[in-house]
């Protein structure tokens, strides 16, 4: 049995009209998620995270290379019950009420009446609509994205696919999808996520790829993105002339820059930094704290798309 | 497909479009109640009068009577039934909701065709609401047998798949109900043309050539008015001489929907 939820191999989408330029969506894709895992996908307006993840439904057909999920071709409809999908742009049409909603969602994905009788009120327990007894039309985008989550786990799926899940919430409806997300991981299930919020995808996901121009900028761990500069932040109580002349004379080649009391240092190696912070000691003055300098992941985007990437 | 033909049901009956046109459906069967009056003679015969008209006996009245309302209606009903119909089909592609529902475990085809029976089947609710009344009161008072309104309904129905077919391939490659409408409308207008084509088009074009693509155009193209003039032979009790318009246009039906289902299958989003 495999152990991958999703794998994208050399993916291409270009897009062609009449009487109009080529634009290629997509290049080379390609990557993998393991199962139980969450996984973002990152990248500007038009970097192609909407067309990759509608080749990955089969709602659009690549040009080049290949996409399985769960092992099959995303094409085949008996692979499609096994997943879950929140787009982005949801339309719900006005007559739905979310009972009748859900059960047609779950009649599409071949959904046992029996099964739905059970599992509807569960899931809007779980997505904080339990008390609606509103139509649809009558929700707020709030509630749409709420609804539009339960309708996603309605087949009780393996993978779920989520475009901006958290689009239209107010922070404590982020916070409660979050929580969902990472409970949903510990149940087994995979997630791939879309979301232009770098805090929650670096908050919620095991490894997360960067889309630049249709191509895979970068692919790793939160953490490895957010990892150390091989900076150092020191702040000391006081500067005066014979801290800076302490400074300089071990800083040697490496960079150091002064911000008002605290010292921007790049050290050669650890020992480096040692001996930084012992002739610190030694003039004397105060330490207060020596903190490495990390890139949070939106920095760390930023540079990838700009091209300064570290 | 069940689900999806019972959810456009549902869907049908909260546009304004199909709730406006059962009434009318409605209006028109409490219309022709109203004006047919049927009056039992001493002996035990009846006699069917329509509005002030002098009354006639109903082994005659009868039939001209259901021919009249077919005349009046039957064919009206497609043109209008389009508009309820086709926003079923534009919907199911509308950005948002394409995503949701293709997204699923259920082919793109059979989606589809779920909405498509929907759109047949608020048709012939609509034709049966409108006709069948009469036809049921008149086979009550008279005892003269109606069932031919019924094998009506169904050729009428035949018809409005063509329509609906052609409303369903046009709505692939573009947004909105508009074209859909316009094309099947344009068709509907177009086949009493083409079905007498010796006094309407031949007069207009000398041209062989011409003349030989509007042949075709009508050996192609569905025979709505055909199809009606069909339905007035069953409720006059005539015999059917030809059952071409029937094959023909249940030909031009199946490969416009076979065609449509199969780009939709195809086509990447």
């Amino acid at each position: 049995m495999t152990s991958l939820a999703i794998e994208v191999l050399d993916l291409g989408k270009t897009y062609s009209a009449f009487r109009e330029k080529t634009v290629s969506a997509l290049q080379g894709v390609s990557l993998r998620v393991e199962l139980g895992t969450i996984f973002g996908l990152i990248g500007q307006n038009g970097a192609g995270k909407t067309t990759l993840i509608k080749m990955l439904l089969g709602l659009a057909t690549p040009t080049s290379g290949a996409a399985r999920v769960l092992g099959s071709s995303p094409r085949d409809p008996s692979t499609r019950r096994r997943v879950g999908y929140l787009p982005e742009q949801m339309r719900l049409p006005d007559y739905f009420q979310s009972k009748n909603f859900l059960r047609y969602m779950g009649r599409l994905n071949g959904v046992d009446r029996t099964v739905m009788k059970r599992r509807i009120p569960v899931l809007l327990e779980r997505v904080g609509l339990a008390d609606s007894r509103k139509p649809v039309k009558a929700y707020s985008k709030g509630m749409q994205q709420r609804l539009g989550l339960a309708q996603a786990l309605v087949s009780d799926p393996e993978v779920l696919f989520l475009d901006e899940p958290t689009d239209g919430l107010d922070p404590l409806g982020r916070k409660d999808v979050r929580d969902l997300l990472v409970q949903l991981r510990t149940e087994g299930r995979t997630i791939f996520l879309n979301s232009h919020l770098l805090s929650e995808v670096e908050l919620v996901c095991d490894r997360i790829v960067i889309l630049n121009n249709g191509s895979v900028a970068r692919a790793a761990t939160p953490q490895e993105f957010t990892c150390g500069t091989g900076e150092y932040l020191i702040r000391v109580a006081a500067v005066d002339d014979a801290v800076r002349a302490a400074v300089a004379g071990v800083a040697g080649d490496a960079a150091a820059e002064w911000e008002q009391n605290a010292l921007r240092f790049t050290p050669l190696d650890r020992a480096h930094l040692n001996s930084l912070l012992d002739r610190l000691r030694g003039v004397p003055v105060e330490i207060e704290s020596v903190e490495p300098v990390k890139l949070s992941l939106e920095e760390f985007f930023l540079q990838v798309v700009s091209g300064q990437e570290p | 497909m069940f689900a999806t033909y019972l959810n456009s049901l549902h869907e049908s009956m909260s546009r304004r479009v199909a709730l406006v046109l059962f009434g009318v459906a409605i209006l028109i069967a409490i219309m022709f109640n109203v004006v047919v009056h049927v009056r039992t003679l001493p002996d035990g015969a009846t006699m069917l009068a329509v509005g002030a008209q002098p009354p006639a006996p109903s082994a005659i009245a009868v039939p001209s009577m259901l021919e009249s309302i077919l005349r009046a209606t039957g064919s009206l009903w497609m043109l209008l039934a389009i508009f309820a119909a086709a926003p079923l089909l534009t919907a199911t592609l509308e950005k948002g909701w394409l995503e949701l529902v293709f997204s699923k475990g259920t082919a793109r085809w059979s989606i589809f065709l779920g909405r498509y029976l929907a759109g047949l089947t608020l048709y012939s609710l609509m034709f049966a609401v409108a006709m069948l009344p009469v036809a049921l009161r008149l086979w009550w008072m008279t005892g003269i047998g109606t069932w031919q309104m019924g094998v009506a309904l169904l050729i009428q129905t035949f018809g409005f798949a063509a329509l609906l077919a052609v409303a369903a391939l046009v709505t692939l490659p573009q947004k909105g109900v508009a074209l859909p409408v316009i094309a099947a409308a344009a068709i509907w207008l177009l086949t009493p043309s083409l079905a007498m084509r010796q006094e309407t088009f031949y007069r207009i074009f000398s041209s062989h050539f011409v003349r030989g693509i509007i042949d075709w155009a009508y050996r192609i193209l569905p025979k709505c008015s055909e199809l009606e003039d069909l339905c007035v032979s069953f409720v006059q009790g005539r015999t059917v001489t030809s059952w071409w318009p029937v094959w023909s246009t249940g030909a031009f039906t199946l490969i416009v929907l076979g065609l449509t289902l199969s780009l939709l299958n195809r086509k990447s989003f």
